[in-house]
């Protein structure tokens, strides 16, 4: 590996506000409403006039622009505004960039926001009636007429080569990706904003729900969320006068690998080894900007747009040997076991905004203000989506 | 008020003429199987492009393969999404044996049963004037 020549200084900048709106399946509100709504939450939280907000960090598939969203809060003057993905592997990307433009100089106080009507607006995986299908670069043509056509499909094609490449069962697998839709739901139960808060779910449960594409239930799929979510980035030195206080940024980090393919998700099932993701690259990078290794993190927020997705990682970020991810428990995975994971309730049972609700709970987590609290937690993971590329955030507690 | 019954199901059709993957789809009209191959330094390029990330050369070539492959994962979809694709159906993920770096997919109605690593055939499929190569599993037959 060739050094690394970044030149990050650990918790230089901080997440000071964190705001969100309610989670819903029909939230009668446009995107612009909705990420307002989670902004003002937002610098409610931090102790920030919205008329001082100069930079804004959007997720590209977001209808809400920077300028738009600035306009709507009453803002001076935005000065910088950005903008990762594609689409949920941005949200540490996004707070990353937020970072850099404080660092740089270029902003101040910098809102990093996902709205969506992800379950009445635009829903993920429809093949509408646009005739041929393809081209341009986005590779659709090799997928789409074949019937691959949504993020369940392309997992359940993962997963089943997962289990054929460490030698194990499909079923054997399904225990595995059981534990994480079961952390989840039993962290979600102590949640009130959860879509699932008042859901229960057991092992019985989880393997009696319907088959959608085999290998992957109807539990192994995320929510689908009409809601939005906000955090505020400041410098660490300023965040600390402000009334939301500093959770500092220790570490952020994107990676692709090498043969990373060109498109959306798709593609990714033509890289060389299929369950190996960006999100192996970008652990060193992330780990090695703060100096610390998976042994010490406290908790994590694992994206989880699916079960598989957060098994995957769980190894890609070191917390587990290859092929040991589906042999964890829940008790494993939730308050008093080895690692808690998305103590929200995460996609799968908390709601499903694209990444960012992870770094809200990530926040909560180091602020010690979780309804699922880890005690005496200083360090947290928070990851976004590893297929297109990853990033990932660790945050901290200002000493 | 208009049902979705009442509307033609149209099937989900590939673009055949887009600069950097058109030759993949003008070999299955012929009846062959082709991948984007560098003309520089040979490496097959899989999804099709012109630049090359090994030697960097700019380049538009295929190269004509055998139409066998094999199996490298699966998926049996059992939830309807588009009503082209009735389900259950199965996507299949198949590796070519003339050209290991290359994957493609396969659609088969229903359930078939499958092993990852078994022999998968062409069986070219016309959609509405499109050709698509399509995989099923190797038969007794397709060795003669």
């Amino acid at each position: 590996m060739p050094e690394d020549t970044s030149r990050w200084t650990p918790g230089a900048t901080s997440i000071v506000g964190v705001g969100a709106t309610d989670f819903s399946r029909s939230s009668g509100r446009s995107p612009l409403t909705l990420a307002v709504q989670a902004t003002r939450a937002a610098l409610a939280d931090a102790g920030v006039d919205p008329r001082d907000v100069d930079g804004i960090v959007r997720c590209d598939m977001d209808l809400v622009s920077g300028p738009a969203l600035a306009d709507s809060l009453g803002a001076r003057d935005l000065t910088y505004w950005g903008e990762a993905g594609p689409g949920g592997s941005g949200p540490a990307a996004m707070v990353a960039q937020a970072a850099a433009a404080v660092s740089a100089g270029l902003a101040s106080t910098v809102v990093v926001f996902r709205a969506l009507n992800g379950r009445s607006g635009n829903r993920y995986g429809l093949v509408g009636e646009r005739g041929a299908v393809g081209g341009d670069g986005s590779y659709d043509e090799f997928f789409l007429p074949f019937g691959m056509q949504t993020a369940g499909q392309f997992f359940a094609v993962v997963a089943r080569r997962y289990a054929h490449e460490h030698g194990m069962s499909v079923d054997k697998l399904s225990e595995g990706l059981a534990s994480i839709a079961l952390a989840g739901r039993a962290h979600a139960n102590n949640n009130p904003a959860a879509q699932f808060h008042d859901r229960t779910m057991t092992r019985e449960d989880y393997f009696a729900s319907r088959m959608l594409s085999d290998p992957l239930r109807l539990f192994d799929y995320c929510l689908e969320t009409d809601g939005a979510c906000a955090v505020v980035v400041t410098s660490t030195e300023r965040a600390r006068d402000l009334a939301g206080g500093a959770v500092p940024i220790v570490s952020a980090a994107q990676g692709t690998g090498p043969g990373v393919q060109p498109g959306l998700m798709f593609p990714a099932l033509l890289r060389p080894s299929t369950p190996s993701w960006p999100s192996a690259a970008t652990a060193p990078t992330l780990f090695g900007r703060a100096g610390v290794s998976a042994a010490d993190i406290d908790v994590a927020q694992v994206y989880d747009c699916f079960t598989i997705t957060t098994l995957i990682q769980l190894e890609d970020y070191g917390f587990v040997p290859r092929g040991q991810a589906a042999h964890l428990g829940e008790a494993d995975l939730t308050l008093g076991g080895r690692l808690p994971i998305n103590t929200s309730g995460g996609h799968l049972s908390e709601a499903y905004i694209h990444g960012m609700n992870h770094v809200v709970e990530g926040v909560r987590q180091m602020r010690g203000t979780s309804t699922n609290q880890v005690t005496g937690a200083e360090l947290c993971l928070v990851t976004s989506a590893p297929p297109p590329g990853a990033s990932a955030l660790i945050l901290g507690v200002d000493r | 008020m208009i049902g979705a019954e009442d509307v033609a199901v149209r099937p989900v059709v590939p673009v055949v003429d887009d600069v950097d993957t058109g030759g993949f789809f003008e070999a299955a009209a012929r009846g062959e199987l082709a991948v984007r191959h560098c003309g520089g330094c040979g490496t097959d390029l899989h999804l099709p492009r012109e630049c090359c990330p090994h030697c960097g050369e700019l380049s538009r070539t295929w190269r004509t393969v055998e139409p066998r492959a094999t199996l490298y994962s699966w998926t049996v979809v059992e939830h309807q999404v588009h009503p082209a694709h009735p389900t259950p159906y199965t996507v299949v993920l198949v590796e070519l044996d003339d050209a290991p770096t290359v994957r493609l997919l396969g659609h088969l109605p229903g359930r078939p049963p499958l092993t990852v690593g078994q022999p998968m055939v062409v069986e070219f499929e016309d959609v509405e004037g499109v050709r698509l190569p399509q995989w099923r599993p190797e038969e007794e037959s397709d060795r003669a």
